[in-house]
C-alpha cells in the first residue's frame, strides 16, 4: 500500500504497456543473436526499408537504438573512449561512436553490444554520417556495407530521382540475393509490408491521441515506446505490442487520464532526447510541463501501404525517400508548425545536438520561423544524445526557466 | 609572405574580371562542371575559406558547424564575398553543406542559389549515377538558362573543353613531376596555379599553368625523366602501378598529404616557414583543391554535354563522402607504396565529418606499410598554428 | 671540454641547461617567462652564465618550446616534443612513453631506442587535459594551484565530473559545490577529469612500459596518482621534471657540435 502511494504521488503515470517491451527486447535479442550465429544478421539504420531485409529473412538490429541504450546506461563517454582511442575524434556523431566503441570492446558493454553483422544496411535519408559510420565497422568485422542512396529533395520527387533511388532498392535485392544465396518473394514481401504498414498505422494512432488535454502520453514515453516500430516493424509481435499500445492511451484519453498528474504547459520537442538523462522530462513533469508531441518519433511516421498497391518497390522508393529529414529545412520547419497547431502546444524546446550535423545546424534558423509562423516562444538547449560530457545541466535548466516564465 | 598575403594575391584576378563587367557564379564543392556556367557565358569561380574570417556565422550556425561552412558563412554575413550572380551549393555531399544550402536560402533570400545533387559514387560505377547526375546537370542548365535569359550555346562549351582539358594536362603534368623530382618546382607553385585557375578559369590562368609546365617540361627533358613522369601520370589515372620506376636516388623523406577540402595552399605555407623545411619534402597531396581536381578526367565534345560533364565529374579520385572506404584504403596504400612514400600527413579540418571519419582507416591502412602518420587538426584561421606547426615540424623530425 | 646549451621557452615557464660532454649539468635556470620571450631568453642565459661561471659565447644553443623562434642566437630550434624525448633518454635510457603535461599542452610521446620520438599525440586547442585546466578549477575552489593535489589525495570518493571541457566542468563543479560536496572530493574529480584525457592520448601512442612524466603537472602528487592507476603503470618522474625540455636542447647543441668537430 505505501509503495502504491508512493508511486501516485510521483508527477507522472507509468504506462502499463512498458512490461511488454522488455519482453520483446528480450526477444529480439535472442532472435538477432540466433541470426548472426546462422550468419544472416544485418545492421540497419533507422530509415532504411528494412522490409525487405526481413522479406529475405535476415536478422535485423539497429544501432541508434544500441546507441540509445549505451546513452541510457550514462556509460556514453566510456565506450565513446573505446572509439576515441582507434582516432575517432569526439567531434563525430556519439552514435557512430558508441557502437565503434562497443564493437571494438564488447566485454565491456553487456548491454548495448550488438551480435556480430554479416551485411551492413546503410539509407542516407537520415544523414550522410551512415556511411561513414558503417564503413567503420565493416573495417572492423568484414561484413560489406550497402548504401542506398536517396539523394535529398526539395518540394517534390523528380522522376529522374525517383527511377535512380529505384534502380538502388533493385541494387540491394540483387545485394542481398547474391551476398546469401537467396530471392526475394514477391508474397512473402506484401505480407511484411503489410504488418510493417499496421504497426506504423497503430504507432500514428498512439502519438495522434496525445491531440487531447490532458496528453496521455509524455516525451519520455514515446521515445521508450518507438523502440519496436524502429527495430521490430514487419514482424507480428510488433502489431501486437502497438495493439496493447493504443489501448491503453486510448483508455487513457477517454478517461481523461493524462501522461503527467497536472498539465499546465503543453510543449513541443525537436531532435533526439539526451539518453542519459531522460529525467530532464520529469523533472519539468512536476512543474506541469507536459510534451504531447516531438518531431523524433513522428520521423517514423512513413506509412507504407501493403496489399492493395500495384508495386512495393515503388511505395518503398516514395516512403523511404520521403522521410522529412531529407527534404530540406523548410520540410522540418513545416513539420514543426504543423505539430504545434494540431497538438495546440505553448511552446518549443529544441535540442541542440551536438554530435548530429543533419538534425542540428539550422535549428537557429527554423526556431526564428517557427516563432514567426505560430506565434509561440521556443528555446533551445544545447548537448549531445549519447556523450553527457557536453551536457550542461545547469546552463540547460536556465534556458527551459526562461522559457516556463514567458508562458507562467 | 604571409599565408594571408598569398591568399588573397590569388583572388586579384577574379577583382579585375568582376570589374570589367564579367559574371560569377559562385561555387563551393570543388567537383563541379566549369563548362556548364561557361556554356551559359559565366565565370564560375570557386568560393573558399578566407584566413581573416572570424566571426559572423553566430545568428545562424551553431559552434559544431564545420570550420569551413562556418568561415563560408560569415564571409557572406561580413560582406566580404564578391558580387555574384549566382551560387552553387552541392546537395548529398556532407551534411554541413547540405544545411548549409538551406540555412543561406533563409537568411540572403537576394542571393540566387542553385543547388546540384550528387549520387553518391560508387567504386563499382554503373549507369545509373551517370543518368541521375546528367540529369541534375540538364536541370541546372535549363534553370540557369530561365533565370538568366541566356541560353547553352555549344560553341562556349567546345572552347570551355578546351580549356579545362589544356589545365588538367598541365596540372597531371606538374603533379607527376613532382613526385618523381618534388625540387623540379615547388608545392606551393604547383597549388598557386591550380587555385587561380580554380578563382578564375580564363584563358590567362590556364596559359600561366599551362607555360609553366612546359618550362618544367623541359628541365625534365634534360635531366632525362619525361618518360618516367608519364608513367607515373598514367599510373595514378589508371591505379596500375606495374610501369612505375622511380629514379634510384630519391631523396628523403618523402611525404604525402591526406585529407578533404583543406586549403593546399596553407599547408605549403605552414610547411615553408618552418625553419629548415622546405615543401620539397612534400611529393603529392591528396586533397580535393589539388590532387582530385587535377586528376579528374576533363569531359570531351559531345552530342549529349550533360553526359559527358557528369562522366567527367564522377571520375574525380574518391571523396571520404562516397561509397567504398575500402577501396579507397586500397588506392591509397597503392600509390604510398608504389611512389616511396615515408610518411603521411592527414588533415582534418574541426567537425569535419568525412575528414574525421576517414582519419583513423588513413592511419591503419599507412601503418601497415610502416608508413608514418601524424593528425593535423586545422581550420581555415590556422588558429592552433603554434600547435599546428610543432606536430609537422616533429613528425618531419621523425622521418630523417 | 665541449659544451651545450638547451632553452625551452614555454608558454609559462622559461628553462635552461648547461651540459658538457661527459653528460654533466654545469648549471639550469627556471623562471616565468612573462610577456617578454625574448628577455626571458635573455635573462635565462644570464643565469646560466653566472652560476656557472662560464661565458657561452661559443657555445652552440639549441631552442625549443612556444617561443623557440625567439632565440635567435640559437643554431636550431627543435620541437619541444624531440627536445624531451632526448632530455628524458638521457637521464633514463629504458622509458619508453613519456607524458608530458605543461601549462598549455599536454603530449604523449613514444620514444624510440635511439631517444628520439617514433610517435606522439598533443591535445588540441582545447585546454582540457593541460596545467590550464587545473588552474582554473584551483581558483573556482578557492585553493592555491599547488595546494590542489594535496588537497585531492585526501580524497576517498571523488565526486564525478563528466565535461572534460574547462567550460563545462567549470559550471560542473560550482554545481557540486552548490551540493555540499567537499573541496577534497571535487578536486580529486577533477583530476580524474582532466587525467582522463591524458591517458586517452597515451593509448593513441601506446602505453609501454616504462612510463615517464615530466611538466610541470608532473609535480602535482594527484595528478601522478589518478595517472598511474589510470594507466595501471608505475609512473617514474625524474628529479626535475621541468627541465627535461632543455636537457634534450642541450643535448642535442652537444650532439651538433660533436658533428662539426
Amino acid at each position: 500500500m505505501t509503495q502504491e502511494r508512493a508511486s501516485e504521488e510521483k508527477p507522472y503515470r507509468r504506462l502499463e504497456t512498458q512490461a511488454l517491451l522488455q519482453q520483446i527486447a528480450f526477444r529480439h535479442g535472442l532472435e538477432a543473436m540466433e541470426a548472426s550465429e546462422n550468419g544472416s544478421l544485418a545492421w540497419v539504420t533507422s530509415g532504411f526499408p528494412v522490409e525487405i531485409p526481413i522479406a529475405m529473412n535476415l536478422g535485423v538490429v539497429y544501432p541508434e537504438q544500441a546507441g540509445a541504450i549505451i546513452g541510457a546506461q550514462k556509460i556514453g563517454p566510456a565506450v565513446s573512449g573505446y572509439a576515441e582511442d582507434l582516432g575517432y575524434s569526439q567531434e563525430l556523431c556519439s552514435y557512430a561512436r558508441v557502437s565503434i566503441g562497443s564493437t571494438e570492446k564488447p566485454d565491456e558493454v553487456p548491454m548495448g553490444s550488438l551480435p556480430t553483422p554479416q551485411i551492413l544496411l546503410a539509407g542516407n535519408n537520415i544523414c550522410g554520417t551512415v556511411l561513414k559510420w558503417y564503413d567503420a565497422i565493416s573495417e572492423m568485422t568484414g561484413a560489406p556495407v550497402f548504401l542506398l542512396d536517396t539523394p535529398p529533395i526539395e518540394k517534390q520527387q523528380l522522376p529522374h530521382n525517383q527511377e535512380y533511388v529505384r534502380h538502388g532498392v533493385e541494387r540491394l535485392i540483387e545485394f542481398i540475393g547474391s551476398n546469401f544465396n537467396r530471392t526475394l518473394e514477391e508474397d512473402r514481401l506484401r505480407e511484411v509490408a503489410e504488418l510493417s504498414s499496421r504497426a506504423t498505422k497503430l504507432w500514428i494512432r498512439a502519438l495522434e491521441a496525445c491531440k487531447n488535454k490532458p496528453s496521455p502520453l509524455n516525451c519520455a514515453d514515446r521515445f521508450l515506446t518507438m523502440a519496436p516500430v524502429v527495430s521490430s516493424r514487419g514482424t507480428e509481435h510488433c502489431v501486437e505490442f502497438y495493439e496493447s499500445l493504443v489501448a491503453e492511451v486510448e483508455e487513457r484519453a477517454k478517461q481523461g487520464i493524462g501522461a503527467i498528474r497536472d498539465e499546465k504547459i503543453r510543449l513541443l520537442w525537436d531532435n533526439i532526447p539526451p539518453w542519459h538523462t531522460l529525467r530532464f522530462f520529469n523533472i519539468l513533469a512536476s512543474r506541469g510541463v507536459v510534451f504531447p508531441a516531438d518531431t523524433y518519433t513522428h520521423a517514423w511516421t512513413g506509412n507504407m501501404v501493403g496489399t492493395d498497391t500495384p508495386s512495393i518497390i515503388d511505395e518503398v522508393v516514395e516512403t523511404y525517400s520521403k522521410v522529412y529529414l531529407n527534404m530540406g529545412l523548410d520540410a522540418k520547419v513545416d513539420k514543426m508548425c504543423q505539430l504545434i497547431d494540431d497538438y495546440d502546444l505553448d511552446g518549443f524546446v529544441m535540442f541542440s545536438v551536438r554530435s548530429c550535423k543533419r538534425y542540428s545546424l539550422g535549428q537557429l534558423v527554423s526556431k526564428e520561423i517557427v516563432t514567426e509562423r505560430t506565434g509561440v516562444p521556443g528555446v533551445i538547449i544545447e548537448g549531445d544524445m549519447v556523450d553527457s560530457r557536453v551536457y550542461n545541466a545547469a546552463q540547460i535548466e536556465t534556458r527551459v526557466d526562461a522559457l516556463l516564465e514567458m508562458l507562467m | 609572405m604571409n599565408y594571408e598575403g598569398v591568399i588573397e594575391q590569388s583572388s586579384v584576378g577574379l577583382k579585375e574580371l568582376v570589374e570589367s563587367g564579367e559574371e560569377i557564379i559562385g561555387y563551393i564543392y570543388p567537383h563541379v562542371p566549369l563548362e556548364l556556367f561557361m556554356a551559359h557565358g559565366f565565370t564560375p569561380s570557386l568560393v573558399r575559406a578566407l584566413p581573416g574570417t572570424s566571426s559572423g556565422f553566430e545568428e545562424s550556425l551553431q559552434t559544431f558547424a564545420c570550420s569551413y561552412i562556418r568561415n563560408l558563412y560569415s564571409q557572406r554575413a561580413n560582406g566580404q564575398l564578391l558580387p555574384l550572380a549566382g551560387l552553387l551549393f552541392p546537395g548529398n555531399t556532407c551534411d554541413a553543406l547540405q544545411n548549409l544550402g538551406d540555412i543561406w536560402r533563409v537568411r540572403f533570400p537576394d542571393d540566387r542559389v542553385f543547388r546540384l545533387t550528387y549520387p553518391v559514387t560508387r567504386y563499382s560505377q554503373d549507369e545509373s549515377t551517370t543518368k541521375f547526375l546528367a540529369e541534375e546537370l540538364r536541370i541546372l542548365s535549363e534553370t540557369i538558362a530561365n533565370t538568366f535569359n541566356r541560353p547553352f550555346l555549344t560553341e562556349s562549351y567546345d572552347r570551355a573543353i578546351e580549356l579545362v582539358q589544356d589545365f588538367h594536362a598541365s596540372a597531371q603534368f606538374l603533379y607527376s613531376a613532382r613526385v618523381v623530382n618534388p625540387k623540379i618546382i615547388p608545392y606551393s607553385e604547383v597549388v598557386r596555379l591550380i587555385r587561380t585557375f580554380l578563382t578564375a578559369p580564363t584563358i590567362s590562368s590556364v596559359s600561366n599553368i599551362k607555360d609553366t609546365a612546359a618550362r618544367v617540361r623541359v628541365t625534365s627533358e634534360d635531366l632525362g625523366l619525361v618518360d618516367m613522369i608519364e608513367t607515373v601520370r598514367l599510373a595514378i589515372t589508371s591505379g596500375d602501378y606495374s610501369g612505375v620506376k622511380l629514379p634510384e636516388d630519391l631523396e628523403t623523406p618523402r611525404v604525402v598529404i591526406a585529407g578533404g577540402m583543406v586549403e593546399p595552399q596553407a599547408i605549403a605555407t605552414l610547411i615553408n616557414d618552418i625553419p629548415d623545411i622546405s615543401d620539397s619534402a612534400i611529393v603529392l597531396d591528396l586533397l580535393s583543391f589539388g590532387f582530385k581536381t587535377a586528376f579528374t578526367e576533363a569531359p570531351s565534345k559531345s552530342s549529349d554535354p550533360y553526359l559527358a560533364m557528369a562522366q567527367s565529374v564522377l571520375t574525380a579520385p574518391g571523396e571520404p563522402t562516397h561509397e567504398g572506404l575500402s577501396y579507397r584504403m586500397k588506392a591509397m596504400k597503392d600509390l604510398l607504396s608504389n611512389l616511396s612514400i615515408q610518411g603521411l600527413m592527414v588533415c582534418e579540418q574541426s567537425f569535419c565529418d568525412p575528414d574525421q571519419f576517414e582519419a583513423p582507416s588513413i592511419e591503419r591502412a599507412a601503418s601497415e606499410l610502416g608508413v608514418k602518420t601524424v593528425r593535423v587538426p586545422l581550420d581555415p584561421e590556422l588558429s592552433d598554428r603554434g600547435r599546428i606547426e610543432t606536430r609537422i615540424q616533429t613528425f618531419l623530425d621523425t622521418l630523417e | 671540454m665541449d659544451m651545450g646549451v638547451g632553452i625551452d621557452v614555454g608558454s609559462t615557464t622559461t628553462k635552461g641547461v648547461l651540459l658538457d660532454s661527459s653528460g654533466n649539468i654545469l648549471a639550469r635556470s627556471l623562471m616565468t617567462t612573462g610577456a617578454s620571450a625574448i628577455q626571458a631568453v635573455e635573462k635565462t642565459l644570464r643565469n646560466i652564465s653566472s652560476s656557472s661561471n662560464i661565458d657561452l659565447n661559443d657555445i652552440p644553443v639549441i631552442s625549443t618550446g612556444y617561443g623557440r623562434a625567439r632565440v635567435e642566437l640559437a643554431e636550431k630550434s627543435m620541437t619541444e616534443i624531440t627536445c624531451h624525448s632526448v632530455g628524458v633518454h638521457h637521464i633514463n635510457p629504458d622509458i619508453r612513453l613519456l607524458i608530458d603535461v605543461g601549462g598549455q599542452d599536454a603530449k604523449a610521446i613514444r620514444i624510440g631506442p635511439s631517444g628520439r620520438p617514433e610517435d606522439f599525440e598533443l591535445n588540441d586547442k582545447c585546454s582540457a587535459g593541460t596545467g590550464r585546466f587545473l588552474e582554473v578549477m584551483a581558483r573556482v575552489l578557492e585553493v592555491s594551484l599547488d595546494d590542489l593535489g594535496p588537497l585531492a589525495l585526501q580524497s576517498k570518493t571523488p565526486s564525478s565530473i563528466s565535461s572534460t571541457c574547462t567550460v563545462f566542468a567549470e559550471s560542473e563543479v560550482i554545481g557540486h559545490i552548490g551540493a555540499g560536496e567537499s573541496a577534497a572530493d571535487i578536486a580529486a574529480g577533477v583530476h580524474v577529469s582532466m587525467v582522463s584525457k591524458i591517458s586517452a592520448l597515451s593509448k593513441r601512442v601506446g602505453v609501454q612500459e616504462p612510463v615517464c612524466a615530466t611538466g610541470g603537472v608532473a609535480l602535482n602528487p594527484a595528478f601522478r596518482h589518478h595517472l598511474s592507476n589510470q594507466l595501471g603503470v608505475e609512473l617514474w618522474i625524474p628529479e626535475d621534471p621541468q627541465l627535461t625540455g632543455a636537457l634534450g636542447a642541450a643535448v642535442i647543441a652537444l650532439e651538433k657540435k660533436g658533428k662539426k668537430n
